[in-house]
């Protein structure tokens, strides 16, 4: 199946390829005064964004730190930054995201905090951190569409060593796939500095970003080594523009139940009507569900009004979704069966607790070691006892103190240097406290999968506070 | 040119001398072989698996050697264990069936009876006596990717090395001998040699990926443990539930010494007299105990586990620089891998809780039977079991053991109940899987 799209797709390419050549004369075109005009209204929004990463060596195991640099475009006044979806792998999660807005001494650097990946279009979107209300110069987006030949005007960075100094790019549209979505593709490679950029028609309106492939889900991984560049439409930005959204909204209702559709076969088997709902196969230990007198074994039929009639796995997402969408501090009531006798429980809802993406983290540069909170998603994917109390180790810096312990990513700190620690707050404070000490050993009792250990580490305070 | 012609005298006058000593040291070497290779044995046991959900036989290849003259031989567990059929091929190229006396997973020797009646098998010698010291030639014998009767030749690389648990790969107590004489697959058990023609150790591991990197279990602690086989079937042993660690994992002081207590089994023994993770043990009844490298860990690990089971201990500790003395009733020590069984109509197979998949999967007790398996198709891989899956009730009973487990399952495929709800812990959560027997299309279920 994946063969024969490509096969598609590569011979549509070849069939616009002609057209343009056919049209290009026609299309609309971009005059020089133009194009200064563009360039001195963007330029003040796009910015350099960055950002550090763990990469794993695959062959040694070894994780080591990478610094990247990236285009950023401002795209609203209270700091939202739209940047390329690289920035955030499957399997690595960027931190010490900076944003530099401005140039010369005028520069100012923010903190930010990754907010989302979109599962449909392949940007990130960062919220700029700051105390005062920011009052940023960003772009507005149009939804104006192109047409095979137009030419297009992109900001871009040129690299570090030319101070990453904006530059502006002519090209043109150069070919459109249909599929899986309408896409432009630009007719000449772009450097790497302008992946992220904003796209410009003859009018100077903003269409679009530069893009480089398409996501996951619409099939992305068909085009990734392509390396062609494409536009990221404004009509695939603007509602994540519009409505910022964290991943892990806090608001999210819960009930803290772990569910299963009632299959007609599980219908049958207890006797029930089979018309679907969900079970609830296991209970979170102090969860809203538990406290209003759930149990496991329930088939929930109606949730606030609304019939529940998951019968695949599938149709449980539904459920959930409802759940998150009520709002906490919602009072609803919930219909369902237990033992075959139908039954209502009303209850207020509550917020999820937070997970592991929004979780503090603390880093010691001194040790090497970055720490996260145990928030209780952590604590049921590592199937850990509510009694276990501690911080779990993120990162830790090859050739630091604590990688020369033999302390790796997943530990979960428990003791260190003879300091309890079940935050990332008290495990600073007993860094800060083994530093303050010069302990010139640090004993930390942790726990390594479902064993507990030590590790030993010998810090080298001669050296003031420089890892070996 | 008179300085010539006296290098070339002094030449010729070492020459046969050089080549005596050389003779020498091959005649050595032939000796040695030559004492030890009529007890060598080929052994090709059939050894019943567990893979993909079903029971399988597989035929493998390993070595061995005889020490009694009626005929017991010596090989290692990962050979002979798990086999109901042991097929010897002697020196002398005589085929002999052998059955299984006796294993032990932990030092990985397993101890098997020839099925003759003759009296009068070579044997091989032990070197008992003798400390072994790295340098020393070493030959090992055995038939390494089937090619029997092979020797090879090679030095103690290092006579303690500490090897690190992996898996069901396991050696608490001993370290090990390591050598460069080639060992290669087909050379486990086979027996590794001095120069005086005795076995000094059982060859039983190599390093994959490296250059002759083998490992043999040495021959002390590999004679105990063949001799509690032959005696008594098995080897018992003492358990408390402790982790123990090296000194070094919390200091560099070599004035502190003990052994470093690293994690304690909730509901062991230890445990429940109070032992935490954290203390330093100093002593055992009475007689000091000290660990300060991993390589010291084995003969504490085995000091604890040569006691009677049901003895009570007194440990001495050190506890936030305070001495305190813990009493600790022994209890057995399991086996590192539970009963397996093959369920075929439902297409999985299934093994006993053991005390690590207790802890592992955080279980309050040792209820509930492990799926090892599940065969692509099978009834139960329709209904979404997993391999890791944890079964805890069947049809809302609770299930206590791997027999009761079994009993059920044959009463559920007698009597062709047409649905069979499974009450499983996967990770965190517990779920519900629908077994449905002779169903013509895939039952959905949670996952």
């Amino acid at each position: 199946m994946r063969v024969s799209l490509i096969h598609r797709g590569a011979i549509r390419c070849s069939a616009v390829a002609l057209v343009t050549f056919v049209v290009a004369s026609g299309a609309f075109a971009i005059s020089d005064r133009q194009v200064a005009r563009n360039f001195d209204a963007v330029e003040p929004a796009v910015c350099l964004v960055s950002y550090s990463s763990e990469v794993r060596n695959p062959n040694s195991g070894e994780s080591s730190r990478r610094n990247t640099r990236a285009l950023g475009l401002v795209v609203s006044a209270k700091g939202l930054v739209m940047v390329h979806g690289h920035m955030k792998l499957q399997d690595s999660e960027p931190f010490n995201i900076r944003v530099e807005i401005g140039k010369g001494d005028d520069t100012k650097s923010y903190g930010a905090k990754l907010l989302q990946k979109p599962a449909d279009v392949n940007v990130c979107f960062l919220q700029i951190e700051s105390k005062d209300a920011l009052s940023l110069r960003h772009v507005k987006m149009s939804e104006r569409k192109l047409s095979l030949g137009d030419e297009i005007m992109i900001v871009g960075m040129l690299g570090e060593s030319l101070d990453y100094a904006r530059a502006s790019m002519l090209r043109r549209v150069g070919s459109i796939l249909e599929r899986p979505r309408r896409t432009y593709c630009i007719d000449e490679r772009v450097p790497f500095g302008a992946v992220g950029g904003p796209v410009m028609n003859s009018a100077g309106e903003i269409v679009g970003v530069v893009g480089f492939d398409l996501t996951a889900q619409e099939g992305g991984d068909l085009y990734v080594r392509s390396g062609h560049p494409l536009v990221y439409q404004t009509k695939l930005l603007n509602d994540y523009i519009a409505n910022p959204q964290s991943e892990n909204e806090q608001d999210d209702a819960w009930l803290g139940v772990f569910t299963q559709p009632l299959t007609d076969d599980m219908a049958e088997y207890w006797g029930l009507p089979k018309e679907g709902g969900v079970i609830v196969a296991s209970l979170v230990p102090g969860s809203p569900a538990i406290s209003a007198g759930f149990q496991r074994g329930d088939v929930i039929t109606e949730f606030n009004g609304a019939p529940i009639r998951a019968r695949q796995n599938q149709e449980v997402l539904g459920f959930t979704k409802l759940v998150r969408e009520t709002g906490v501090g919602e009072e609803v009531e919930v219909d369902f069966y237990r033992d075959g006798e139908p039954m209502t429980i009303g209850l207020t809802l509550a917020g999820r607790p937070k997970s592991a993406n929004d979780a503090g983290e603390f880093e010691s540069e001194t040790f090497g070691i970055t720490v996260r909170e145990l928030t209780q998603d952590v604590r049921i994917l590592m199937n850990l006892s509510e009694d276990t109390k501690g911080v779990i180790v993120r990162r830790v810096k090859p050739g630091s103190w604590a990688f020369l312990g033999g302390m790796r990513p997943g530990v979960i700190i428990m003791d260190f240097g003879g300091h309890p620690v079940t935050t990332p707050e008290e495990f600073q404070a007993a860094a800060a406290k083994v530093e303050e000490d010069k302990q010139k050993e640090v004993s930390v009792f942790c726990r390594v999968g479902s064993r507990t250990r030590f590790f030993r580490l010998e810090p080298r305070w001669g050296s003031a506070t420089e890892t070996p | 040119m008179k300085i010539y012609a006296l290098s070339i005298a002094l030449l010729l006058a070492l020459l046969p001398g050089c080549m005596t000593m050389a003779g020498d040291s091959d005649a050595r070497l032939v000796r040695a072989k030559n004492k030890v290779a009529p007890a060598l044995v080929h052994i090709r046991p059939v050894k019943e698996v567990f893979r993909g959900g079903r029971r399988q036989e597989v035929s493998v290849l390993g070595s061995g050697f005889i020490i009694s003259r009626d005929g017991y031989v010596v090989t290692n567990e990962h050979v002979a264990g798990e086999s109901k059929l042991v097929r010897v091929v002697l020196f002398d190229k005589e085929e002999v069936d052998a059955e299984v006396v006796g294993t032990d997973k932990f030092t990985d020797i397993a101890v098997l009876k020839l099925k003759t009646q003759r009296t009068d098998l070579p044997v091989v010698d032990f070197e008992l006596d003798r400390k072994l010291e790295a340098g020393q030639t070493v030959l090992a014998l055995g038939s390494p990717h089937g090619l029997s009767r092979s020797v090879s030749k090679g030095i103690v690389s290092v006579t303690d090395r500490y090897l690190q648990d992996s898996g069901t790969m396991v050696s608490p107590y001993n370290t090990w001998i390591q050598t460069d004489a080639a060992i290669n697959p087909g050379n486990s058990g086979g027996p590794l040699v001095n120069l005086r023609g005795k076995v000094v150790g059982v060859n039983a591991r190599r390093l994959g990926g490296a250059d002759n990197v083998g490992f043999a279990i040495p021959v002390g602690i590999a004679e105990e443990v063949w001799s509690d086989i032959i005696e008594h079937g098995r080897v018992e042993r003492s358990w408390i539930g402790v982790t123990l660690q090296e000194m070094v994992s919390v200091t560099d002081d070599a004035d502190r010494e003990g052994v470093v207590i690293g994690d304690v089994d909730p509901l062991s023994p230890a445990f429940e007299a109070g032992v935490r993770p954290g203390d330093v043990m100093l002593s055992i009844d009475g007689s000091v105990t000290n660990a300060r490298f991993e390589e010291d860990l084995p003969s504490v690990r085995k000091r604890l586990a040569d006691f009677p089971v049901g003895e009570e201990l007194t440990l001495g500790l050190m506890r936030a620089s305070q001495t305190v003395s813990i009493e600790v009733v022994t209890e057995a020590k399991g086996d590192i891998k539970g009963r397996e069984v093959e369920l075929g109509g439902w297409g999985f197979t299934v093994t006993e809780l053991t005390p690590a998949i207790v802890r592992r999967a955080q279980l309050p007790n040792r209820q509930g039977v492990f799926v090892s398996g599940t065969r692509v198709g099978g009834l139960a891989a329709v209904a979404g079991l997993r391999q890791g899956d944890i079964i805890l009730r069947v049809d809302g009973e609770k299930v206590d053991t791997l027999s009761a487990f079994q009993e059920v399952y044959r009463d559920r495929i007698e009597s062709k109940k047409p649905m069979v709800l499974l009450d499983v812990k996967r990770g965190a959560v517990t779920l519900y899987v629908l077994v449905k027997q002779g169903a013509a299309a895939p039952a959905r279920s949670g996952d």
